[in-house]
């Protein structure tokens, strides 16, 4: 029969308090130096809303080295000292202990309202960027393999290569792809979003740091995705301008339905398109003959619905543009022309048709 | 049963148990088609461990070709046939099924002293399945193979070679056997307990399998939906994905992640049960906080039912619905903080006996701490805006599952392979194992992190030079990392011829498969025996009544006798 072999601790062991103090003064070194550090991701932070990610960045830094801290010395530190002596009987055991249910209670209180001010703090960070200012520039980015194209408003071509932007002005992009999904990434934002076919999803930055940022596609899409990135060139007012009118852009070309030849439309070749282009999505029965957007059999003439979808009055220009520019609201997210492969002439044949519907 | 204890109930039902059936003796029905759960877990490691060194080496291949920015060894296309086969192998051909089919087949029945699983037959079916899909798979790369990760995100899916059918069809079978080991296992656990094994009572390995059965059969649904799906738009061209004819892509996106986040945890809950047996086991001491740990098990296998979004965060959803999904991503780390601290107090005041399964067992707690630390900074919607299909995706998910799912499987392997082969492991190699793995594991991974933070986007053949640097190192990281499985497999093999003979029970541990002869005969058990408390109080004699113990078993198990309880 054997010895007792373990003696009773009336301590937390050999050592405990010396390594917890040394928990404590590592883990409050690396928090200052993460929290602050101007750069904690290691990019310069170059528009918004690149500084609030970074703020939550750092926080969850200094949050995430203390508790790897805790956990990761403490373990070696027990390991350490409760290993077994060489000239210990094989039969030793260790304290009998089963729970303790103060302390469990605490490590279950502690982080749950860690992560309740986590949730808050990222929640909060999440409205900034949700509402970060947009809108005096709306671009639109279209991928495909392997490129992205850029559209602006006031310019008839989307402009191929590097995407530019003016400095400290609210830009919202919107983004989407011609075939399969891609990435539009800009690390030097913090800001990501995929490029989805038949979808429309929508980024806020202000550009604050003038220079050259990568522009890089992170979601696989084919042969060519390790290749696939382009460059966002951030540029004074002045500068911008000028390659704005290098790129054909002035004042006078309107936007919209301009240039669509709506009188040289036929009835017949825009039935066969709305069978080829629309049907799959649109009915020509009633509005509320929906089946992922309305029925548009009475655009033109429904006194049900006064108004087209985005308010405008129901005009064949106001059908057309919608049909160019495509439309997302509540009642859903229609592509765009371009992402239809829907030419003027075919736009002009399909407001015909429409318009032959409603007379009827 | 005449030797129960007062208060233990036996129903008609373990009367019938106490019939012990003849072993079969054909070669065929013993080794092949055997319907024996043990013979059935050989299986499923033997072909899990046949995959998981074809999948590491697709693993090097894709380091070596990542030792140039410009591609070192292999075209783009092929660089990404070798990716997407290494994730859809490691995930579904090794540590899936060596988790649970594995160590699920041959510790859980023994542990609940069970003769066998409900279902023996379906316990085969579901195995010959696994092979099959394995062939399937990897046959793919002689038409193709797929290309688009092992996540094959359509539309690019839909362009890819013909093997992404193949995949389909692979993982579709694989799906199928994952969801009968599941119901085999729920139904084994909860009605063929040994008299008196309450559920409170289980070894806490069983509550890992239990959650990971309720997963793999009520998940796995979701994935065989959407790859039919998909097998369907690539082969007869039916619109489900595909926008330019009215489909969604994202639609995929939430059926895959409504299963392939609770993969998961069907990948961890199972390994969180292995370290919750060797850490009591080698510290000697009763686990810390059974309760809660069982508890936690459960907490997280339901919520890993609701958070499956947070991989979708960039693709295009009504904007609130992110902070749910955030929110109670951050609140899984709750039930996974108990389960870590309770570990760290089992090690507390314990007698630590530093085996090479203790290792393990030990680092899993630092690696997959980090890994979990990680998986926070990619829950923050904000910081997931920056992070989302980045290299940093990479390492949090190699520390979750080479840190995490493999490090616990190398414990378990070493801490059941006296049991499953009766003779012992060089012991001295297995530190090198260890040690080799922790460190190249950690070289390799960890540059990952700023990687990705810094701006190298995930699955690309190509890289921008700046990086090169932390490549290479990670590259020469993984050499050695392959080259501690290399120790790992040489030890084994030879313990195979000339490893000791282990005994009965050569840790001490206190769980009923220990108690029975190594390797265990056909029956399992000669008698079934009833369970009066948990198995892991050191301190008191063995918890079990009528056991026929093997000689040898119960003289390394201490009594009260030997063992005085110490107080605080």
């Amino acid at each position: 029969m054997a010895q007792r072999v373990v003696k009773p601790r009336t301590n937390l062991g050999p050592g405990f308090w010396p390594v917890t103090a040394f928990i404590i003064v590592v883990s409050a070194i690396m928090s200052y130096f993460t929290l602050t550090s101007p750069w904690p991701i290691g990019l310069i932070p170059a528009g918004e809303p690149a500084p609030a990610t970074d703020a939550l960045f750092r926080f969850l830094g200094a949050v995430g080295a203390t508790i790897f801290n805790i956990v990761t010395i403490y373990t070696i530190y027990f390991g350490i000292v409760f290993a077994k002596p060489k000239n210990a009987l094989p039969n030793a055991i260790g304290v009998q202990i089963h729970d303790a249910p103060v302390l469990e209670f605490w490590w279950t209180a502690i982080p749950t309202i860690l992560i309740v001010v986590l949730a808050i703090y990222s929640t909060k960070i999440w409205l900034d960027i949700q509402n970060t200012q947009g809108d005096v520039l709306t671009v639109e980015a279209i991928s495909y393999q392997y490129g992205y194209q850029f559209r602006y408003p006031r310019l008839a071509q989307p402009v191929s290569g590097e995407m530019h932007l003016p400095l400290n002005t609210p830009t919202t992009i919107h983004v989407t792809s011609r075939d399969v999904i891609h990435g539009f990434w800009i690390p030097e934002m913090r800001i990501k979003a995929d490029m989805v076919p038949g979808l429309i999803n929508t980024l806020r930055v202000t550009p604050t740091v003038p220079g050259r940022y990568p522009i890089i596609c992170t979601e696989f899409c084919g042969v060519g995705h390790g290749s696939m990135k382009t460059t966002l060139v951030v540029q004074s007012q002045q500068d911008f301008s000028k390659w704005f009118a290098q790129q054909g852009g002035s004042q006078s070309s309107a936007g919209g339905g301009g240039g669509i030849p709506l009188s040289t439309g036929t009835v017949d070749a825009g039935k066969v398109l709305f069978g080829q282009k629309c049907s799959a999505c649109h009915s020509t029965g009633p509005f509320s003959q929906k089946i992922v957007g309305p029925g548009l059999g009475q655009i033109f003439s429904d006194p049900a619905h006064p108004k087209l979808v985005n308010g405008s009055d129901p005009t064949t220009q106001n059908v057309a543009n919608i049909v160019k520019n495509g439309f997302q609201g509540d009642i859903g997210t229609m592509p765009s022309a371009q992402m239809n492969a829907i030419s003027n002439k075919d736009i002009a044949n399909l407001v015909v048709y429409l318009a032959s519907l409603s007379k009827k | 049963m005449a030797t129960l204890a007062p208060g233990v109930k036996t129903g008609p039902y373990h009367a019938v148990l106490d019939h012990i059936h003849p072993e079969p003796t054909s070669f065929i029905r013993k080794y092949i088609f055997s319907i024996d759960h043990k013979v059935i877990g050989y299986q499923y490691m033997i072909t899990g461990g046949l995959f998981f060194l074809i999948a590491g080496l697709l693993a090097e291949l894709i380091r070596t070709q990542l030792l140039s920015p410009n591609g070192a060894i292999v075209s783009a296309a092929t660089y990404n046939q070798i990716y997407s086969m290494h994730g859809s192998a490691m995930v579904w051909m090794v540590i899936i099924p060596l988790v649970t089919g594995g160590f699920g087949n041959f510790v859980m029945p023994l542990q609940i002293g069970a003769r066998d699983v409900a279902f023996p037959w379906l316990n085969l079916a579901a195995f010959w399945m696994f092979p099959v899909a394995g062939v399937i798979l990897f046959s793919s790369f002689l038409w193709g193979a797929p290309d688009a990760g092992w996540t094959e995100y359509p539309p690019v899916s839909l362009q890819g070679p013909p093997g992404t059918s193949m995949w389909c069809v692979a993982i579709f079978l694989i799906g199928i056997s994952s969801t009968l080991t599941g119901i085999n296992f729920i139904v084994t656990i909860y009605k063929m307990r040994a008299p008196g094994m309450t559920l409170t009572r289980m070894p806490l390995f069983v509550w890992g399998q239990f959650g990971t059965a309720g997963l793999s059969f009520i998940a796995t649904t979701a994935l065989a939906g959407a790859l039919l799906a998909l097998f369907l738009e690539r082969t007869f061209g039916v619109p489900f994905y595909d926008p330019k004819h009215g489909g969604s892509p994202v639609l995929w996106q939430h059926m895959f992640w409504f299963y392939s986040h609770p993969a998961v945890y069907i990948m961890i809950l199972p390994v969180f049960g292995i370290i919750s047996e060797v850490l009591p086991t080698f510290s000697r001491k009763p686990v810390f906080g059974y309760k809660m740990i069982a508890f936690s098990t459960v907490a997280i296998a339901l919520l890993g039912f609701s958070v499956w979004a947070h991989h979708m965060f960039t693709s295009g959803m009504v904007p609130w619905l992110q902070l749910p999904f955030m929110i109670i991503t951050m609140v899984i780390a709750v039930p996974t903080g108990i389960k870590i601290f309770s570990w760290m107090a089992t090690l507390w005041g314990g007698s630590i006996h530093w085996t090479t399964p203790m290792l393990f067992a030990t680092g899993f707690l630092i690696t997959f701490t980090c890994g979990g630390l990680t998986g926070f900074f990619l829950a923050a919607v904000p910081l997931d805006y920056h992070e989302h299909g980045t290299y940093f995706v990479v390492a949090h998910l190699h520390y979750v599952l080479y840190g995490g799912s493999v490090m616990g499987l190398f414990a378990g392997i070493y801490y059941w392979w006296p049991k499953m082969t009766g003779r012992m492991y060089n012991e001295v190699l297995g530190y090198w194992h260890f040690w080799l793995t922790f460190i190249a594991f950690n070289g390799t991974f960890m540059p990952m992190h700023w990687l990705g933070l810094l701006g190298m986007p995930r699955r690309v053949a190509l890289y921008d030079p700046q990086f090169q640097f932390w490549n290479v190192f990670a590259t020469i990281s993984s050499y050695v990392l392959a080259g501690s499985v290399l120790i790992f497999l040489y030890n084994f093999a030879t313990s195979f011829r000339s490893g000791k003979i282990a005994g009965p029970n050569p840790w001490g541990a206190r769980t009923l498969e220990w108690m029975i002869s190594s390797p265990p005969p056909y029956y399992n058990y000669k008698k079934i025996p009833a369970v009066l408390a948990t198995p892991y109080d050191f301190g008191n004699p063995l918890p079990y009544i009528g056991l026929e113990a093997a000689a040898g078993a119960e003289e390394a198990t201490p009594t009260a006798a030997s063992h005085p309880v110490p107080t605080l």
